[in-house]
Protein backbone atom coordinates (compact mmCIF):
# COMPACT_ATOMS: atom_id res chain seq x y z
CA UNK A 1 0.00 0.00 0.00
CA UNK A 2 2.61 2.05 0.66
CA UNK A 3 3.78 2.04 -2.77
CA UNK A 4 0.63 2.62 -3.97
CA UNK A 5 0.18 5.89 -2.25
CA UNK A 6 3.91 7.07 -3.23
CA UNK A 7 2.81 6.05 -7.02
CA UNK A 8 -0.42 7.98 -6.35
CA UNK A 9 1.54 11.07 -4.56
CA UNK A 10 3.19 10.82 -8.42
CA UNK A 11 1.11 10.73 -10.67
CA UNK A 12 -1.75 13.25 -9.15
CA UNK A 13 0.65 16.61 -10.13
CA UNK A 14 1.52 14.88 -13.58
CA UNK A 15 -2.25 14.39 -14.47
CA UNK A 16 -2.92 17.84 -12.89
CA UNK A 17 0.10 19.22 -14.82
CA UNK A 18 -0.97 18.05 -17.97
CA UNK A 19 -4.66 18.18 -17.62
CA UNK A 20 -4.44 21.70 -16.87
CA UNK A 21 -1.21 23.04 -19.09
CA UNK A 22 -2.75 25.61 -21.20
CA UNK A 23 -1.33 24.69 -24.53
CA UNK A 24 -2.39 21.14 -24.47
CA UNK A 25 -5.75 21.94 -22.62
CA UNK A 26 -6.38 24.23 -25.79
CA UNK A 27 -5.76 21.46 -28.62
CA UNK A 28 -7.59 19.05 -27.08
CA UNK A 29 -10.82 21.48 -26.41
CA UNK A 30 -10.25 23.03 -29.78
CA UNK A 31 -10.45 19.27 -31.34
CA UNK A 32 -13.68 19.18 -29.18
CA UNK A 33 -15.46 22.10 -31.20
CA UNK A 34 -14.84 19.76 -34.75
CA UNK A 35 -16.04 16.60 -33.64
CA UNK A 36 -19.64 17.00 -34.43
CA UNK A 37 -18.84 18.26 -37.22
CA UNK A 38 -16.63 15.28 -38.50
CA UNK A 39 -19.44 12.88 -37.09
CA UNK A 40 -22.05 14.37 -39.34
CA UNK A 41 -19.40 14.69 -41.96
CA UNK A 42 -18.78 10.96 -41.82
CA UNK A 43 -22.63 10.49 -41.44
CA UNK A 44 -22.89 11.88 -45.28
CA UNK A 45 -20.32 9.60 -46.09
CA UNK A 46 -21.75 6.33 -44.55
CA UNK A 47 -24.95 7.19 -46.89
CA UNK A 48 -22.17 7.63 -50.00
CA UNK A 49 -20.56 4.52 -48.90
CA UNK A 50 -22.45 2.38 -47.20
CA UNK A 51 -20.71 -1.07 -47.92
CA UNK A 52 -23.36 -2.29 -49.85
CA UNK A 53 -22.46 -2.55 -53.86
CA UNK A 54 -26.01 -1.74 -55.58
CA UNK A 55 -26.58 0.73 -53.02
CA UNK A 56 -23.29 2.61 -54.09
CA UNK A 57 -23.84 2.33 -58.03
CA UNK A 58 -27.62 3.44 -57.42
CA UNK A 59 -26.31 7.15 -55.54
CA UNK A 60 -23.36 7.76 -58.36
CA UNK A 61 -26.09 6.82 -61.27
CA UNK A 62 -29.45 8.66 -60.04
CA UNK A 63 -28.61 12.37 -61.20
CA UNK A 64 -30.82 15.44 -60.21
CA UNK A 65 -30.24 18.53 -61.32
CA UNK A 66 -27.80 17.26 -62.87
CA UNK A 67 -25.80 16.30 -60.09
CA UNK A 68 -25.68 12.95 -58.85
CA UNK A 69 -26.84 11.88 -55.36
CA UNK A 70 -23.66 10.65 -54.18
CA UNK A 71 -22.06 13.89 -55.61
CA UNK A 72 -24.49 16.03 -53.87
CA UNK A 73 -24.21 14.14 -50.54
CA UNK A 74 -20.27 14.36 -50.39
CA UNK A 75 -20.51 18.27 -50.35
CA UNK A 76 -21.38 17.82 -46.24
CA UNK A 77 -17.92 15.55 -45.91
CA UNK A 78 -16.14 17.97 -47.82
CA UNK A 79 -16.66 21.34 -46.09
CA UNK A 80 -16.05 19.11 -42.99
CA UNK A 81 -13.42 16.51 -43.48
CA UNK A 82 -11.49 18.49 -46.33
CA UNK A 83 -11.81 21.73 -44.43
CA UNK A 84 -11.33 20.03 -41.12
CA UNK A 85 -7.84 22.26 -40.05
CA UNK A 86 -9.53 25.29 -40.60
CA UNK A 87 -12.11 24.43 -37.85
CA UNK A 88 -9.37 22.99 -35.61
CA UNK A 89 -7.17 25.85 -35.86
CA UNK A 90 -10.18 28.62 -35.02
CA UNK A 91 -11.36 26.22 -32.10
CA UNK A 92 -7.60 25.81 -30.52
CA UNK A 93 -6.94 29.39 -31.30
CA UNK A 94 -10.23 30.16 -29.41
CA UNK A 95 -9.88 28.59 -26.82
CA UNK A 96 -6.03 29.60 -26.06
CA UNK A 97 -7.23 33.02 -26.65
CA UNK A 98 -9.81 32.61 -23.45
CA UNK A 99 -6.51 30.99 -21.33
CA UNK A 100 -4.42 33.94 -22.49
CA UNK A 101 -7.09 36.59 -21.63
CA UNK A 102 -7.58 37.82 -25.09
CA UNK A 103 -10.96 38.33 -27.36
CA UNK A 104 -11.59 34.77 -28.11
CA UNK A 105 -12.93 35.90 -31.84
CA UNK A 106 -10.38 38.28 -31.81
CA UNK A 107 -7.97 35.38 -31.25
CA UNK A 108 -9.15 33.33 -33.86
CA UNK A 109 -9.36 35.42 -36.32
CA UNK A 110 -5.90 36.50 -35.76
CA UNK A 111 -4.67 32.81 -35.96
CA UNK A 112 -6.72 31.67 -38.84
CA UNK A 113 -5.08 34.71 -41.07
CA UNK A 114 -1.24 33.87 -39.81
CA UNK A 115 -2.18 30.40 -41.08
CA UNK A 116 -3.47 31.17 -44.48
CA UNK A 117 -0.41 33.77 -44.44
CA UNK A 118 1.78 30.97 -44.64
CA UNK A 119 -0.54 28.71 -46.74
CA UNK A 120 0.88 27.62 -50.05
CA UNK A 121 -2.01 29.07 -52.26
CA UNK A 122 -1.88 27.05 -55.26
CA UNK A 123 -3.05 23.61 -55.91
CA UNK A 124 -1.14 21.87 -59.06
CA UNK A 125 -2.96 20.95 -62.09
CA UNK A 126 -1.67 19.17 -65.36
CA UNK A 127 -3.79 20.34 -68.06
CA UNK A 128 -4.60 17.54 -70.61
CA UNK A 129 -1.26 17.24 -73.08
CA UNK A 130 1.05 19.58 -71.05
CA UNK A 131 4.15 18.09 -69.95
CA UNK A 132 4.36 20.12 -66.87
CA UNK A 133 1.87 20.41 -64.08
CA UNK A 134 0.96 23.95 -63.46
CA UNK A 135 -0.12 26.16 -60.21
CA UNK A 136 -3.10 27.59 -60.31
CA UNK A 137 -4.06 30.34 -57.58
CA UNK A 138 -6.19 28.48 -54.86
CA UNK A 139 -6.74 27.32 -50.90
CA UNK A 140 -5.50 24.17 -51.47
CA UNK A 141 -7.47 20.83 -49.77
CA UNK A 142 -4.57 19.25 -49.17
CA UNK A 143 -3.08 22.34 -46.39
CA UNK A 144 -6.93 22.90 -44.73
CA UNK A 145 -7.51 19.12 -44.46
CA UNK A 146 -5.49 17.16 -41.96
CA UNK A 147 -2.14 17.95 -43.36
CA UNK A 148 -2.24 21.05 -42.08
CA UNK A 149 -3.30 20.58 -38.38
CA UNK A 150 0.06 20.81 -36.86
CA UNK A 151 1.54 24.28 -38.36
CA UNK A 152 -2.23 25.24 -37.53
CA UNK A 153 -1.51 24.72 -33.82
CA UNK A 154 2.00 26.45 -34.17
CA UNK A 155 0.73 29.19 -36.28
CA UNK A 156 -2.56 29.58 -33.38
CA UNK A 157 -0.16 29.61 -30.37
CA UNK A 158 2.41 31.80 -31.61
CA UNK A 159 0.39 34.37 -33.17
CA UNK A 160 -1.89 34.63 -29.86
CA UNK A 161 1.29 35.10 -27.97
CA UNK A 162 2.72 38.00 -30.28
CA UNK A 163 -1.12 39.66 -30.18
CA UNK A 164 -1.03 39.33 -25.96
CA UNK A 165 2.34 40.78 -26.37
CA UNK A 166 1.10 43.85 -27.76
CA UNK A 167 -1.72 44.48 -25.49
CA UNK A 168 0.36 44.03 -23.03
CA UNK A 169 2.70 46.87 -24.19
CA UNK A 170 -0.26 48.87 -24.08
CA UNK A 171 -0.07 49.43 -28.06
CA UNK A 172 -3.57 50.17 -28.61
CA UNK A 173 -5.73 52.86 -30.45
CA UNK A 174 -7.94 54.21 -27.67
CA UNK A 175 -11.33 55.80 -28.26
CA UNK A 176 -12.17 58.90 -27.05
CA UNK A 177 -15.35 59.02 -25.01
CA UNK A 178 -18.32 58.98 -26.32
CA UNK A 179 -17.60 56.41 -29.29
CA UNK A 180 -20.17 53.20 -28.50
CA UNK A 181 -17.90 50.63 -26.45
CA UNK A 182 -18.09 48.16 -29.83
CA UNK A 183 -16.78 50.50 -32.27
CA UNK A 184 -13.77 50.88 -29.44
CA UNK A 185 -12.98 47.39 -29.27
CA UNK A 186 -12.99 46.77 -33.06
CA UNK A 187 -10.03 49.63 -33.42
CA UNK A 188 -8.45 47.61 -30.45
CA UNK A 189 -7.40 44.81 -32.07
CA UNK A 190 -6.31 46.84 -35.07
CA UNK A 191 -2.25 47.40 -34.02
CA UNK A 192 -2.10 44.03 -32.25
CA UNK A 193 -3.41 42.25 -35.70
CA UNK A 194 -1.54 44.43 -37.50
CA UNK A 195 1.71 43.26 -35.92
CA UNK A 196 0.92 39.50 -36.08
CA UNK A 197 0.73 40.00 -39.61
CA UNK A 198 4.18 42.05 -40.52
CA UNK A 199 5.56 39.07 -38.00
CA UNK A 200 4.73 36.29 -40.58
CA UNK A 201 5.27 38.23 -43.89
CA UNK A 202 8.70 37.92 -42.51
CA UNK A 203 8.40 34.89 -41.55
CA UNK A 204 7.17 33.91 -44.76
CA UNK A 205 10.11 35.20 -46.57
CA UNK A 206 12.31 33.38 -44.19
CA UNK A 207 11.00 29.86 -45.68
CA UNK A 208 11.55 31.38 -48.89
CA UNK A 209 15.05 31.03 -48.29
CA UNK A 210 14.69 27.47 -47.23
CA UNK A 211 14.69 24.18 -49.42
CA UNK A 212 11.04 23.92 -48.42
CA UNK A 213 9.88 27.00 -49.28
CA UNK A 214 7.32 27.55 -47.00
CA UNK A 215 6.65 26.48 -43.34
CA UNK A 216 4.06 24.11 -44.09
CA UNK A 217 6.02 21.64 -45.86
CA UNK A 218 8.77 22.50 -43.04
CA UNK A 219 6.26 21.44 -40.35
CA UNK A 220 4.63 18.83 -41.80
CA UNK A 221 8.22 17.49 -42.92
CA UNK A 222 9.96 17.48 -39.76
CA UNK A 223 7.27 17.76 -36.96
CA UNK A 224 3.62 15.99 -38.16
CA UNK A 225 4.88 12.77 -40.17
CA UNK A 226 7.37 11.88 -37.68
CA UNK A 227 4.87 12.40 -34.99
CA UNK A 228 2.39 10.47 -36.98
CA UNK A 229 4.95 7.71 -37.59
CA UNK A 230 6.12 6.81 -34.55
CA UNK A 231 2.50 6.89 -33.13
CA UNK A 232 0.85 5.04 -36.15
CA UNK A 233 2.32 1.69 -34.25
CA UNK A 234 1.47 -1.17 -32.25
CA UNK A 235 4.18 -0.43 -29.19
CA UNK A 236 2.61 3.49 -29.31
CA UNK A 237 -0.80 2.82 -29.07
CA UNK A 238 0.12 -0.05 -26.10
CA UNK A 239 1.95 1.94 -23.90
CA UNK A 240 -0.32 5.13 -24.43
CA UNK A 241 -3.16 2.88 -23.12
CA UNK A 242 -0.66 0.74 -19.96
CA UNK A 243 -0.39 5.10 -18.61
CA UNK A 244 -3.79 5.91 -19.15
CA UNK A 245 -4.90 2.63 -17.58
CA UNK A 246 -2.52 2.97 -14.58
CA UNK A 247 -4.41 6.44 -14.08
CA UNK A 248 -7.16 5.48 -14.34
CA UNK A 249 -6.53 2.40 -11.80
CA UNK A 250 -5.97 5.39 -9.15
CA UNK A 251 -9.62 7.18 -10.24
CA UNK A 252 -7.97 9.45 -12.84
CA UNK A 253 -9.33 9.66 -16.08
CA UNK A 254 -7.01 8.13 -18.20
CA UNK A 255 -7.85 9.09 -21.93
CA UNK A 256 -8.69 11.98 -20.72
CA UNK A 257 -5.00 12.99 -19.83
CA UNK A 258 -3.39 10.97 -23.01
CA UNK A 259 -6.04 12.59 -25.63
CA UNK A 260 -4.47 16.10 -24.57
CA UNK A 261 -1.24 14.74 -26.57
CA UNK A 262 -2.61 12.05 -28.64
CA UNK A 263 -5.68 13.08 -30.18
CA UNK A 264 -3.95 15.63 -32.54
CA UNK A 265 -2.32 12.75 -33.88
CA UNK A 266 -5.05 10.37 -34.29
CA UNK A 267 -7.35 12.29 -35.78
CA UNK A 268 -4.69 13.13 -38.51
CA UNK A 269 -4.15 9.59 -39.01
CA UNK A 270 -8.44 8.58 -39.30
CA UNK A 271 -8.14 11.83 -42.26
CA UNK A 272 -5.76 10.40 -44.13
CA UNK A 273 -8.21 6.84 -43.89
CA UNK A 274 -10.89 8.57 -45.18
CA UNK A 275 -9.24 10.58 -48.03
CA UNK A 276 -8.34 6.82 -49.37
CA UNK A 277 -11.64 5.92 -48.66
CA UNK A 278 -13.18 8.52 -50.70
CA UNK A 279 -10.57 8.23 -53.81
CA UNK A 280 -10.83 4.67 -53.61
CA UNK A 281 -6.96 3.88 -52.15
CA UNK A 282 -5.79 1.36 -49.74
CA UNK A 283 -6.10 2.79 -46.63
CA UNK A 284 -3.26 3.66 -45.03
CA UNK A 285 -3.04 3.60 -40.80
CA UNK A 286 -4.13 1.28 -38.56
CA UNK A 287 -3.81 3.15 -35.43
CA UNK A 288 -6.07 6.24 -35.82
CA UNK A 289 -9.11 7.58 -33.70
CA UNK A 290 -11.20 4.57 -34.01
CA UNK A 291 -9.05 2.26 -33.45
CA UNK A 292 -8.97 4.04 -30.08
CA UNK A 293 -12.52 4.94 -29.23
CA UNK A 294 -13.63 1.04 -30.99
CA UNK A 295 -11.70 -1.56 -30.53
CA UNK A 296 -8.97 -0.71 -27.57
CA UNK A 297 -11.58 -0.97 -25.14
CA UNK A 298 -15.29 -1.86 -24.83
CA UNK A 299 -17.41 -0.44 -22.71
CA UNK A 300 -14.76 2.51 -21.66
CA UNK A 301 -11.29 2.07 -20.05
CA UNK A 302 -10.88 -1.48 -19.13
CA UNK A 303 -12.93 -2.96 -21.37
CA UNK A 304 -15.01 -3.60 -18.28
CA UNK A 305 -17.73 -4.53 -20.53
CA UNK A 306 -16.27 -7.94 -20.59
CA UNK A 307 -15.83 -7.66 -16.92
CA UNK A 308 -19.79 -6.41 -16.55
CA UNK A 309 -20.97 -9.44 -18.80
CA UNK A 310 -18.49 -11.76 -16.69
CA UNK A 311 -19.97 -10.49 -13.35
CA UNK A 312 -23.78 -10.55 -14.80
CA UNK A 313 -23.49 -14.41 -15.81
CA UNK A 314 -21.27 -15.57 -13.10
CA UNK A 315 -21.26 -14.05 -9.94
CA UNK A 316 -23.63 -14.54 -6.87
CA UNK A 317 -22.29 -11.66 -4.40
CA UNK A 318 -25.17 -8.90 -3.60
CA UNK A 319 -22.14 -6.49 -3.97
CA UNK A 320 -21.29 -7.75 -8.01
CA UNK A 321 -24.70 -8.24 -8.90
CA UNK A 322 -26.73 -5.17 -7.90
CA UNK A 323 -23.54 -3.08 -9.33
CA UNK A 324 -23.66 -4.85 -12.88
CA UNK A 325 -27.25 -4.71 -13.08
CA UNK A 326 -26.75 -1.28 -12.50
CA UNK A 327 -23.77 -0.52 -14.31
CA UNK A 328 -24.58 -2.90 -17.87
CA UNK A 329 -26.57 -0.08 -19.55
CA UNK A 330 -24.53 2.94 -19.27
CA UNK A 331 -21.78 0.22 -19.87
CA UNK A 332 -22.98 -0.50 -23.18
CA UNK A 333 -22.58 2.81 -24.24
CA UNK A 334 -18.78 3.08 -23.31
CA UNK A 335 -19.57 4.97 -19.68
CA UNK A 336 -17.77 2.47 -17.05
CA UNK A 337 -17.61 5.31 -13.91
CA UNK A 338 -20.00 2.88 -11.93
CA UNK A 339 -17.64 0.45 -12.31
CA UNK A 340 -14.41 2.23 -12.00
CA UNK A 341 -15.54 3.91 -8.39
CA UNK A 342 -18.80 1.70 -7.59
CA UNK A 343 -17.01 -2.33 -7.47
CA UNK A 344 -14.64 -0.91 -7.16
CA UNK A 345 -11.61 -1.17 -9.28
CA UNK A 346 -9.82 2.10 -8.23
CA UNK A 347 -6.71 1.22 -6.04
CA UNK A 348 -8.38 -3.31 -5.91
CA UNK A 349 -5.31 -5.26 -6.35
CA UNK A 350 -7.36 -8.20 -7.33
CA UNK A 351 -8.42 -7.02 -10.83
CA UNK A 352 -5.51 -4.89 -11.51
CA UNK A 353 -4.01 -7.04 -13.87
CA UNK A 354 -6.91 -8.02 -16.38
CA UNK A 355 -8.13 -4.41 -16.26
CA UNK A 356 -4.58 -3.25 -17.45
CA UNK A 357 -3.62 -6.54 -19.91
CA UNK A 358 -7.15 -6.64 -21.26
CA UNK A 359 -7.36 -3.68 -23.42
CA UNK A 360 -3.14 -4.72 -23.82
CA UNK A 361 -4.38 -7.99 -25.65
CA UNK A 362 -7.44 -5.96 -27.70
CA UNK A 363 -4.87 -3.80 -29.03
CA UNK A 364 -2.26 -6.41 -30.51
CA UNK A 365 -5.27 -8.83 -31.55
CA UNK A 366 -6.66 -6.39 -33.39
CA UNK A 367 -3.48 -4.55 -34.65
CA UNK A 368 -2.02 -7.67 -35.94
CA UNK A 369 -5.89 -8.92 -37.67
CA UNK A 370 -5.65 -5.79 -39.09
CA UNK A 371 -2.10 -5.52 -40.22
CA UNK A 372 -2.92 -9.22 -41.70
CA UNK A 373 -6.71 -7.83 -43.86
CA UNK A 374 -8.32 -10.94 -41.55
CA UNK A 375 -10.41 -7.55 -40.40
CA UNK A 376 -10.93 -4.45 -42.73
CA UNK A 377 -9.16 -0.81 -41.05
CA UNK A 378 -10.99 1.38 -39.91
CA UNK A 379 -12.21 3.85 -42.74
CA UNK A 380 -11.72 7.24 -40.72
CA UNK A 381 -15.96 7.39 -40.61
CA UNK A 382 -15.53 9.12 -37.14
CA UNK A 383 -18.41 8.39 -34.46
CA UNK A 384 -18.89 9.38 -30.93
CA UNK A 385 -17.05 7.19 -28.91
CA UNK A 386 -20.66 5.98 -27.22
CA UNK A 387 -21.82 3.74 -30.27
CA UNK A 388 -22.11 0.54 -28.87
CA UNK A 389 -19.23 -2.01 -30.05
CA UNK A 390 -20.96 -4.42 -32.92
CA UNK A 391 -22.58 -1.50 -34.44
CA UNK A 392 -19.34 0.78 -33.86
CA UNK A 393 -17.08 -2.28 -35.57
CA UNK A 394 -20.07 -2.56 -38.68
CA UNK A 395 -19.73 1.13 -39.67
CA UNK A 396 -16.12 1.57 -39.04
CA UNK A 397 -15.00 -1.91 -41.03
CA UNK A 398 -17.93 -4.44 -42.15
CA UNK A 399 -19.46 -7.17 -41.61
CA UNK A 400 -16.07 -8.77 -39.74
CA UNK A 401 -15.69 -5.29 -38.08
CA UNK A 402 -19.31 -6.23 -35.75
CA UNK A 403 -18.29 -10.08 -35.58
CA UNK A 404 -14.67 -9.55 -34.42
CA UNK A 405 -15.86 -7.09 -31.67
CA UNK A 406 -17.87 -9.33 -30.71
CA UNK A 407 -15.14 -12.41 -30.60
CA UNK A 408 -13.18 -9.33 -28.36
CA UNK A 409 -15.66 -8.58 -26.00
CA UNK A 410 -16.13 -12.52 -25.36
CA UNK A 411 -12.52 -13.67 -25.25
CA UNK A 412 -12.55 -10.54 -22.55
CA UNK A 413 -15.21 -12.44 -20.68
CA UNK A 414 -12.97 -15.19 -20.02
CA UNK A 415 -9.78 -13.28 -19.09
CA UNK A 416 -11.36 -11.29 -16.43
CA UNK A 417 -13.62 -14.42 -15.34
CA UNK A 418 -10.88 -15.92 -12.97
CA UNK A 419 -10.44 -12.74 -11.34
CA UNK A 420 -13.88 -11.81 -10.92
CA UNK A 421 -15.03 -14.92 -9.47
CA UNK A 422 -12.05 -14.44 -6.87
CA UNK A 423 -13.71 -10.94 -6.35
CA UNK A 424 -16.87 -12.41 -6.09
CA UNK A 425 -16.15 -15.22 -3.09
CA UNK A 426 -14.11 -12.31 -1.59
CA UNK A 427 -17.54 -10.11 -1.52
CA UNK A 428 -19.43 -13.26 -0.32
CA UNK A 429 -17.71 -14.05 2.80
CA UNK A 430 -17.63 -10.19 3.67
CA UNK A 431 -21.46 -9.66 3.35
CA UNK A 432 -22.01 -13.30 5.41
CA UNK A 433 -19.65 -12.13 7.99
CA UNK A 434 -20.73 -8.44 8.37
CA UNK A 435 -24.79 -7.62 8.58
CA UNK A 436 -25.61 -4.16 7.64
CA UNK A 437 -24.30 -1.87 10.35
CA UNK A 438 -25.57 1.56 9.48
CA UNK A 439 -22.80 3.26 9.50
CA UNK A 440 -23.76 6.45 7.42
CA UNK A 441 -22.48 9.53 8.75
CA UNK A 442 -24.91 11.82 9.64
CA UNK A 443 -24.54 14.83 7.25
CA UNK A 444 -27.87 16.94 8.50
CA UNK A 445 -31.09 17.25 7.39
CA UNK A 446 -31.93 17.23 3.69
CA UNK A 447 -33.53 20.96 3.35
CA UNK A 448 -32.26 24.45 3.83
CA UNK A 449 -34.57 25.53 6.54
CA UNK A 450 -31.72 26.47 9.05
CA UNK A 451 -29.98 28.86 6.43
CA UNK B 1 -34.83 30.34 -5.60
CA UNK B 2 -33.79 26.94 -6.54
CA UNK B 3 -29.97 26.15 -5.16
CA UNK B 4 -28.19 24.87 -8.06
CA UNK B 5 -25.75 22.55 -7.75
CA UNK B 6 -23.54 21.54 -10.62
CA UNK B 7 -21.85 18.52 -11.40
CA UNK B 8 -19.24 17.99 -13.83
CA UNK B 9 -16.60 15.48 -15.33
CA UNK B 10 -15.20 15.04 -18.59
CA UNK B 11 -17.90 14.79 -20.59
CA UNK B 12 -20.52 15.34 -18.20
CA UNK B 13 -21.43 11.79 -18.90
CA UNK B 14 -21.11 9.90 -15.72
CA UNK B 15 -22.14 12.44 -13.80
CA UNK B 16 -25.29 13.27 -15.53
CA UNK B 17 -26.29 9.53 -14.12
CA UNK B 18 -25.90 10.99 -10.88
CA UNK B 19 -27.22 14.49 -11.24
CA UNK B 20 -30.63 13.05 -12.77
CA UNK B 21 -30.89 10.50 -9.63
CA UNK B 22 -30.25 13.38 -7.14
CA UNK B 23 -32.66 15.76 -8.52
CA UNK B 24 -35.42 13.21 -8.15
CA UNK B 25 -34.44 12.81 -4.72
CA UNK B 26 -34.26 16.37 -3.91
CA UNK B 27 -37.75 16.46 -5.99
CA UNK B 28 -39.32 13.82 -3.82
CA UNK B 29 -38.01 15.65 -0.53
CA UNK B 30 -39.24 19.06 -1.68
CA UNK B 31 -36.25 20.29 -1.33
CA UNK B 32 -35.60 23.60 -4.06
CA UNK B 33 -32.67 22.34 -5.79
CA UNK B 34 -31.40 22.65 -9.74
CA UNK B 35 -28.97 19.04 -9.90
CA UNK B 36 -27.35 18.86 -13.46
CA UNK B 37 -23.91 17.83 -15.22
CA UNK B 38 -21.76 19.66 -17.35
CA UNK B 39 -18.48 18.50 -19.24
CA UNK B 40 -15.42 20.17 -17.02
CA UNK B 41 -14.42 22.31 -19.97
CA UNK B 42 -17.34 24.51 -20.23
CA UNK B 43 -17.24 25.32 -16.40
CA UNK B 44 -16.23 28.63 -16.98
CA UNK B 45 -18.76 29.46 -18.86
CA UNK B 46 -21.33 27.53 -17.25
CA UNK B 47 -19.95 29.79 -14.15
CA UNK B 48 -20.91 32.96 -15.69
CA UNK B 49 -24.14 32.76 -16.99
CA UNK B 50 -25.62 30.49 -14.07
CA UNK B 51 -23.30 30.98 -11.04
CA UNK B 52 -23.91 27.67 -9.37
CA UNK B 53 -24.59 27.58 -5.53
CA UNK B 54 -22.14 24.24 -5.20
CA UNK B 55 -19.91 23.10 -7.63
CA UNK B 56 -19.18 19.54 -7.60
CA UNK B 57 -16.71 17.43 -8.98
CA UNK B 58 -16.41 13.56 -10.06
CA UNK B 59 -13.15 11.89 -8.92
CA UNK B 60 -11.93 10.81 -11.57
CA UNK B 61 -11.50 14.83 -12.46
CA UNK B 62 -9.92 15.05 -9.07
CA UNK B 63 -6.87 16.25 -10.04
CA UNK B 64 -8.60 20.16 -11.19
CA UNK B 65 -10.35 20.78 -7.79
CA UNK B 66 -7.66 22.68 -6.48
CA UNK B 67 -7.73 24.72 -9.53
CA UNK B 68 -11.40 25.27 -9.31
CA UNK B 69 -10.98 25.72 -5.76
CA UNK B 70 -9.10 28.60 -6.30
CA UNK B 71 -10.66 30.79 -8.83
CA UNK B 72 -14.18 29.90 -7.67
CA UNK B 73 -13.95 28.67 -4.08
CA UNK B 74 -12.38 32.51 -3.09
CA UNK B 75 -16.00 34.24 -4.54
CA UNK B 76 -17.93 32.08 -1.71
CA UNK B 77 -18.43 28.77 -3.89
CA UNK B 78 -17.88 25.69 -2.41
CA UNK B 79 -16.04 23.21 -4.59
CA UNK B 80 -15.82 19.49 -4.01
CA UNK B 81 -14.76 16.48 -5.36
CA UNK B 82 -17.34 13.55 -5.18
CA UNK B 83 -16.85 10.57 -2.87
CA UNK B 84 -15.26 7.88 -5.20
CA UNK B 85 -17.43 4.65 -3.53
CA UNK B 86 -20.83 7.04 -3.80
CA UNK B 87 -19.73 8.02 -7.43
CA UNK B 88 -19.50 4.50 -8.47
CA UNK B 89 -22.75 3.39 -6.80
CA UNK B 90 -24.68 6.07 -7.86
CA UNK B 91 -25.31 7.52 -4.08
CA UNK B 92 -27.65 9.85 -5.33
CA UNK B 93 -28.75 11.22 -1.64
CA UNK B 94 -25.71 10.88 -0.01
CA UNK B 95 -24.33 13.23 -2.63
CA UNK B 96 -27.08 15.17 -2.06
CA UNK B 97 -26.92 15.41 1.54
CA UNK B 98 -23.11 16.59 0.88
CA UNK B 99 -24.03 19.04 -1.31
CA UNK B 100 -26.42 20.29 0.78
CA UNK B 101 -24.07 20.56 3.71
CA UNK B 102 -21.63 22.27 1.83
CA UNK B 103 -23.85 24.46 0.45
CA UNK B 104 -25.01 25.45 4.69
CA UNK B 105 -21.56 25.39 5.32
CA UNK B 106 -20.49 27.90 2.64
CA UNK B 107 -23.68 30.38 3.84
CA UNK B 108 -22.44 30.06 7.64
CA UNK B 109 -19.50 31.55 6.27
CA UNK B 110 -20.75 34.50 4.36
CA UNK B 111 -22.70 35.07 8.20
Amino acid sequence: MKFMNKLEDKLMPLASALGSNKYLVSVRDGFLVTMPLLIIGSFFMLINYFPIQPWIDLLSETTIAGISISALLSTATTATFSLFAIFAVMGIAYHFSRHMEITPIHGAAVALVSWFMLMPMYTLYLPEGAAEAVRVSSIPFDWVGTKGIFIGIVCAFSSIHLYKFIVNKGWVIKMPEGVPPTVGRSFASLIPAAFVMVVFVLINLLFRFTPWENAFDFVFRFLQLPLQNVSNSMGAMVLIYLFAHILWFFGIHGTNITDTVFRPILIALSGENLEALQSGLKMPNIINQQFQDLFATYGGGGSTLSLLIAALLFCKSKRLKDLSKLSIFPGIFGINEPVIFGLPIVLNVTLLLPFIFVPMINIIITYIVMAIGLVPICNGVIMPWTTPPIISGFLSSGWRGAVFQFIMVTLGVFLYLPFVRSLDKQYLKEESETINKGNEEDLGALSFDDI
Amino acid sequence: MKKKIYLFCSAGMSTSLLSNRMQKVGDENNLPVEVKAFPYDSLDEIFEKDRPDCILIGPQMRFVVDKVKQKYGSQGVPVAAIDPIDYGRINAEKVLRFAVSLIKQAAKKEE
